[in-house]
């Protein structure tokens, strides 16, 4: 008798550890592919992008991930390195592609690597989530249909961006000064026409050296041309360069249109500028009041203990998109049917950190915030992609 | 007209003293004693993060630059104790062991100051008019410190017993030391002068324009061209080079194409090198300080 209690205890334990074990092995992990620039210079933006996708998979896997059919799913991620080099990117891409069970790979926020990287995903009908620029000219062909690109294109941010810019800053005329590379010579063909369309005239358009630190030389052709404004980008770093050396060199433009996502280069030479404005694609960490965002910045401090720095918005580049595939894994009932999952996000929309969808070619249709500096105060505004 | 001839030309000696200063580091250790030392763009590097630091920590633009200098020619020394001594012989060796050395230098600089770009506050901001010329004060600064820096480092070598010996290994390094020169402190000098230089400029660097741990490629890149644009070893060559190239880039950006700009300074090598075979102050056989 005295043995009783501790039989049943026993036996009880036994049943649960039976039917934990047999919930274990009935939930099945799937593994997603990450391939990002975690070294090297790109690793500004791909870094905070990789935590991003991080930081979806595990609140999803602590949730206790998503119901396909009736079995509980939860993901795994496998990292690689792309190293900021296009033919690391394509190693990278190889290594994943070579484990059969991942048919899922997000990451890449810059060109050069994102490329060949996607190339390779689209021939091997991987669905790949990526961030780059140039990806655009990859969507919408044929084979591309499992290719998702998370940040808007630049004419769908250029439509937010140029009415916003133009009415805050009240520019009259504008000169370019973007970096020579293929993406400049389409960001001009889709900026100029709404500029001019918004009643602002286009002066000179020039084209630097895109590893160019002294700008003196070609800031000096827009001198005296009667500009009150310039429209340039593609990195802080070089924007930074070009605000401060703009600054020094006197008889030019202090009012900055920037297409990129940091206020950075601007307000650090705030009391020497007259105006900057700048494109969040995703959303302002900084300035914003949205409690979405606010609660996410939370969490995200808390997953990878650090602070919000100026890149950190680029977490929220894949971070929806995580929550989009998942969810659109439910309501297939399928993790493996790749062209039904596509189909259902691409006919989805998320209401999450960010409000998204994505159109039948697999762009981002996202809202973005705008932010400003304008008489010294820093803000930002929300513009629909609508 | 003139106004903006004379701007884009100071623009160009302006930069091309930057350039000139890593070029005299480059040229004393690859020039005179035949190290090919492609970490020397990593000091470059460095020695911006130090002016940065002290910067930052309220320490001011003049300690570090003083700090970079003394910094840098500390790792030049122990890199050349360290590493470059056992290489001397063995071009090759050295080669590649300054190749390990970049990958280590940049690599823990990405860890340890993460490759987010930075900038400092230099101790001049805006502009000056100068005789109807708009010019950057911070880049005037450059060129007052480049000339300085520059001139000063010329006396020492045409001037003092040290400087001698080591132009005296330079020309010969057996007979120098036939004659009494102990070539050992003398390249462990060289390499500390050399790296000074480097630290130097990168604090100039790093007050005109922004800073990241992967930086170092493109001083490096125009520290070599312009010790072989000025003949090899030779201290006034690579200045006089350094400013070539300033000027040929200003002046081409401006006026012709500025998405070429590299490109101007490897048409002027090849241009001078037609008609100086040896560079602009070489002299065949022998090095020139």
């Amino acid at each position: 008798m005295t043995t009783r209690p501790g039989f049943i205890a026993q036996a009880t334990t036994l049943a649960l550890a039976g039917l934990l074990l047999s919930g274990v092995a009935a939930a099945q992990v799937i593994k997603i592919g990450m391939v990002n620039s975690l070294t090297g210079p790109h690793s500004t933006f791909d870094l905070p992008a990789s935590e991003g996708i991080q930081m979806a998979v595990d609140e999803i896997n602590k949730r206790g991930g998503i119901n396909v059919k009736g079995k509980k799913v939860t993901f795994a991620l496998v990292s690689e390195d792309a190293q900021s080099k296009p033919e690391l990117a394509v190693s990278a891409a190889q290594r994943l592609l070579r484990d059969d069970d991942i048919k899922v790979v997000f990451g890449i926020l810059t060109s050069g690597p994102g490329i060949p990287a996607a190339t390779l995903f689209a021939k091997s009908d991987i669905l790949y989530f990526g961030g780059f620029t140039l990806m655009d000219t990859l969507l919408g062909k044929p084979g591309s249909e499992l290719l998702f690109r998370t940040l808007n294109a630049d004419a769908t941010v250029a439509r937010s961006f140029v009415p916003a810019a133009v009415k805050e800053l009240g520019v009259k005329k504008v000169g370019i000064l973007l970096p020579n590379e293929d993406v400049s010579r389409s960001v001009v063909a889709v900026y100029k026409p709404l500029l001019e369309a918004a009643g602002v005239a286009v002066g000179p358009v020039e084209y630097f050296q895109p590893d160019t630190t002294d700008f003196a030389p070609v800031l000096r052709k827009f001198q005296n041309a009667g500009l009150d404004g310039l429209f340039t980008g593609t990195n802080d770093a070089l924007v930074e360069a070009i605000v401060r050396q703009s600054t020094e060199l006197g008889s030019l433009p202090k009012k900055f249109l920037y297409r990129g996502g940091s206020g950075g280069p601007g307000i650090k030479y705030a009391k020497s500028v007259d105006g900057f404005i700048w494109q969040i694609l995703t959303r302002d960490l900084d300035n914003g009041t949205d409690p979405k965002v606010k609660a996410w910045s939370e969490r995200y401090k808390a997953f990878t203990t650090k602070d919000i720095s100026p890149n950190t918005y680029w977490a929220l580049t894949f971070y929806d998109s995580v929550f989009m595939m998942a969810r659109a894994m439910e309501e297939v009932g399928s993790t493996t049917d790749l062209k039904a999952i596509a189909a259902k996000v691409k006919s989805m929309r998320y209401d999450g950190v960010r409000t998204m969808r994505f159109d039948k070619e697999g762009r981002a249709q996202s809202d973005i915030d705008i932010g400003m500096l304008k008489d010294g105060k820093v803000s930002s505004v929300r513009a629909s992609a609508e | 007209m003139w106004t903006d001839i004379a701007q884009t030309l100071l623009d160009g000696v302006m930069v091309g003293g930057l350039y000139a200063t890593v070029a005299v580091g480059v040229t004393l250790v690859f020039g005179i004693m035949g190290i090919l030392n492609f970490a020397h763009g990593q000091m470059v590097m460095l020695g911006a993060y130090v002016a940065f630091y002290c910067v930052t920590a309220g320490w001011g633009f003049w300690v570090g630059l003083a700090a970079a200098m003394a910094g840098m020619g500390l790792f030049g020394f122990v890199l050349e104790r360290l590493v470059f001594r056992h290489t001397l012989t063995d071009h090759m060796a050295g080669l590649t062991a300054s190749l390990g050395v970049i990958m280590v230098v940049e690599n823990l600089a990405a860890a340890v100051f993460t490759p987010d770009h930075r900038s400092f506050e230099p101790p001049f901001a805006g502009s000056v008019q100068l005789l109807g010329l708009t010019l950057s004060s911070q880049r005037l600064l450059v060129l007052v410190l480049v000339l300085a820096l520059v001139g000063v480092f010329y006396l020492f070598l045409q001037k003092t017993r040290l400087g001698k010996a080591i132009r005296a290994m330079g020309q010969n390094r057996t007979g120098a030391a036939l004659a009494g020169v102990q070539t050992t402190h003398i390249t462990a000098l060289v390499f500390v002068l050399g790296s000074a230089m480097a630290g130097a400029a990168g604090v100039l660097y790093g007050s005109l324009f922004a800073i990241n741990p992967y930086m170092a490629g493109g001083p490096l890149m125009k520290g070599f061209i312009l010790t072989v644009l000025g003949g090899l070893g030779s201290v006034p060559g690579a200045v006089l080079a350094g400013f070539l190239l300033g000027l040929a880039e200003s002046v081409g950006s401006r006026y012709l194409s500025a998405s070429f700009r590299d490109g101007y300074g490897f048409i002027l090598m090849i241009v001078a090198l037609l008609w100086f075979p040896t560079g602009l102050f070489g002299t065949r056989g022998k090095a020139r300080v």
